[in-house]
């Protein structure tokens, strides 16, 4: 607002003056004002670039510097070239990690993604009472601190005095220690995952839902499709861009998991005693942080990154092919 | 011109954002010193910190507590690597062998005089703050000390005896201990410790003369040889194997709940845990009792005080750290939270000898404590020490957890410290 007042303001009085004697500065005006015109929207956008620069450009490019570096963050630097690497790739620590992100992804997005979807249709109905309401509740879980949930959902999972586990022995199940066992881990950490991130895809497949045009499912019921017909035929397919986007954005979420896997490896950062369920950002943290390994941690969070671009070109290049093929 | 304008105000509001994020502390006033404190929870010093400011009105404490040491060690490193700190930073002995391998990030605490109270503190723990070059990084605060704290009704329902002199006598080694572990499960089906790393391992692995490290310095790893690691670790197995653990990590929920509802019968107390266990289990006052560790002498815990270099103040810094951690305070801090002093001088005096516990049934936790860490030799202890010994407790808790079979855990226990010492 203030940025825009004076350039109206100051021609304004000049111009009758100018008019007489040549006729040559307004336009010269004019031109200066387009120019600005077109500058301004840079300027907009700038805070965020600036900052982005700051605080995401640069700690990136310097991971890749680092991660060149035997670096330890209170001591010394040396320079050892791709030996960071090396060693990560022949290290099982980190093909563990590998293999529990993966897991844990795989447990936390797919049942999530099916259950947004069904929560979406439900509250799309047209019946639903009250209907704002439970979709307001649906991001509760989201906004919702994430240590508290995993502290509540850590003392679900609880071995010895857990209600999981308290519910599993009235069937005459044994107690799980879910924290020690490789595959109960990763349920206990995809359900944290999975309780935190649902509602917001709910809501984003029930605003594709609504702006689906009610006249092709009449089209379909006319033609004889019932409701599941009618899912599949024609919800499903309208809804694949934003699928394709759930996906993505849950797919980097997940290879990124980090606060869930850190809080119930507490007092200690390597994931349970057998790092069953370390992730890579937290195995990264455990030696950049941890062990002061720097160099080390950035080779881990290269690989992450790297991981991440191809996934995210895959993602892109399926999308784009679905996209087209509509 | 509007658009130079609008830049610069952003320039201006981004260098704002830096000033407020880079120079928040330092500012000195009136001629007075405003001293940095790093802290983490369960120090005990609060006190001592308002005692001192009422006295020194020329210096201002700006004391930040990080939460727990790890939260401190993590913030600490950061701090450092950005090349700035505070004036005093509180080190958890856990940590301690990775900061003093970087010396050159504190002031020597020589040059401003360590040398005059070095006597006044215990041997070995004086060492945990001496860097390999010999500068010292840290001045100790308490010493854990170690005994096991054990619960009288729980004994008695048991069939054991309950009077803590008794209990002693039942377990002068780690055998004897196992076996008594194991005479408790078959009376009660239940585990009698909390777990096999804190109740055995830690202790019984500190009680030699070296540890992980021998006399070689940084680079004389022997803790794939050291017979005293391996004797540790067969103890710890040996417990597993006659199912004396009720297998609840420490720190964990389960743990606290543990120490109420009797799911373990001892407990590896240093002198501080005192304090944690009647805030835990305020309900089971007086049915704890204190006795003596097998083989009679373990530490848990502790913390130096180090100044970091970029301190503005170090005099200043050291003057307060000196007043802190002098005798007279240290049982000051001990009276009132249970921290038990690392200065053996007050070990014979009536404060500490005719020291009890009113929460432990009256135990005599004064003596029992300073036998406890006056019988402790310095152990070296290098820049990896808490590296290898995530690994060995690791490999431990995964047999204790019935995740890896016994025979294999000490090779599984070599393995992951080469794996993490390779990486």
């Amino acid at each position: 607002m203030v940025l825009s007042a004076p350039p109206r303001s100051a021609p304004a009085p000049q111009r009758p003056k100018s008019t007489k004697s040549t006729g040559l500065k307004p336009r010269r005006r004019i031109k200066s004002a387009t120019r600005m015109d077109a500058f301004a929207p840079y300027m907009y956008i700038a805070p965020f670039f600036a900052l982005f620069a700051v605080f995401g450009l640069f700690p990136t490019v310097f991971t890749f510097y680092v991660a060149l570096f035997d670096w330890n963050p209170i001591g010394g630097q040396t320079f050892i070239g791709l030996d960071n690497f090396v060693t990560l790739y022949g290290d099982e620590r980190f093909w563990n990690a590998m293999r529990n992100t993966f897991s844990i992804w795989i447990l936390s997005t797919v049942p999530q993604l099916l259950l947004a979807l069904f929560l979406a249709q439900l509250l799309n109905n047209v019946r639903l009472k009250f209907a704002n309401l439970f979709r307001m509740t649906m991001l509760v879980p989201y906004i919702t601190s994430v240590v508290a949930t995993t502290i509540v959902f850590a003392s679900l999972f609880g071995r010895d005095y857990g209600l999981i586990n308290s519910f599993l022995n009235l069937f005459g199940v044994q107690s799980i220690d879910f924290a020690a066992n490789t595959f109960a881990s990763h349920i206990m950490v995809s359900t944290m995952v999975l309780w935190r991130w649902f509602g917001y895809n709910t809501l984003i497949y029930l605003a594709a839902l609504q702006a689906i045009p009610k006249d092709i499912y009449e089209a379909a019921a006319i033609d004889g499709a019932g409701g599941f017909k009618q899912f599949f035929y024609v919800t499903i397919p309208s809804l694949r861009p934003v699928i394709i986007f759930t996906i993505i954005v849950s797919t980097i979420g997940g290879l990124q998991v980090f606060t869930e896997p850190l809080l119930l490896s507490a007092p200690g950062l390597t994931g349970g005693a057998g790092r069953q369920f370390q992730t890579l950002s937290l195995f990264m943290y455990e030696q950049g942080f941890g062990n002061f390994q720097f160099g080390y941690g950035s080779a881990i969070g290269v690989t992450l990154f790297a991981l991440i671009v191809v996934f995210s070109v895959i993602n892109y290049l399926l999308s784009r092919r679905i996209t087209s093929d509509e | 011109m509007t658009a130079k304008k609008f830049a610069k105000s952003v320039i201006a509001g981004a260098a704002a954002l830096a000033l407020l994020a880079g120079c928040s502390g330092g500012g000195d006033t009136d001629g007075k010193i405003t001293l940095d404190v790093w802290t983490f929870g369960g120090m005990g010093l609060d006190e001592a910190f308002a005692t001192y400011q009422e006295e020194n009105p020329n210096i201002i404490l700006k004391v930040t507590n990080a939460g727990g040491s790890d939260e401190q060690a993590q913030a600490l490193t950061t701090a450092l690597a950005g090349g700035k700190g505070p004036d005093v930073a509180a080190i958890e002995v856990g940590y301690m062998s990775q900061f003093k391998a970087q010396p050159q990030n504190f002031v020597d605490l020589r040059t401003l005089g360590s040398d005059d109270i070095e006597s006044s503190f215990l041997d070995w723990r004086w060492s945990q703050g001496v860097a390999a070059d010999g500068s010292v990084v840290g001045i100790p605060t308490d010493v854990g000390g170690l005994a096991m704290a054990y619960r009288t009704d729980l004994f008695e329902a048991a069939g054991l005896p309950s009077d803590r002199d008794e209990v002693s006598a039942l377990w002068p080694t780690w055998d004897d201990f196992i076996e008594v572990g194991a005479e408790y499960r078959a009376a009660t089906g239940k585990g009698m410790i909390d777990n096999v790393n804190s109740a055995i391992f830690n202790p019984a692995v500190r009680q030699g003369s070296e540890m992980y490290y021998g006399a070689g310095g940084d680079d004389d790893l022997i803790y794939d040889s050291n017979p005293d690691v391996q004797e540790a670790f067969g103890y710890a197995l040996e417990a597993i194997d006659s199912d004396i653990s009720s297998r609840t990590p420490s720190w964990s929920e389960a743990w606290n709940a543990g120490m109420n509802n009797g799911d373990f019968a001892v407990l590896a107390a240093p002198a501080w845990m005192m304090t944690y266990i009647s805030q835990q289990a305020p309900d089971t006052s007086g049915k704890w009792d204190i006795a003596a560790v097998p083989e009679n002498a373990g530490n848990w815990g502790g913390s130096q005080l180090a100044i970091p270099a970029k301190s503005d103040h170090p005099e200043e810094a050291f003057a307060f750290i000196e007043w802190l951690m002098s005798p007279e305070r240290q049982l000051e801090i001990f009276q009132a939270h249970g921290n038990f002093p690392s200065t053996p001088e007050l070990y014979d005096t009536p404060d500490i000898q005719n020291f009890t516990s009113e929460f432990f049934n009256d135990a005599p936790v004064g003596p029992i404590y300073a036998n406890s860490v006056e019988s402790i030799e310095p152990i070296f202890e290098g820049p990896q020490q808490r590296i290898i010994d995530t690994a060995i407790l690791n490999s431990l808790s995964q047999v204790e957890n019935g995740e890896e079979p016994a025979a294999d855990a000490w090779s599984n226990a070599l393995k992951n410290v080469k794996t993490a010492l390779g990486g």
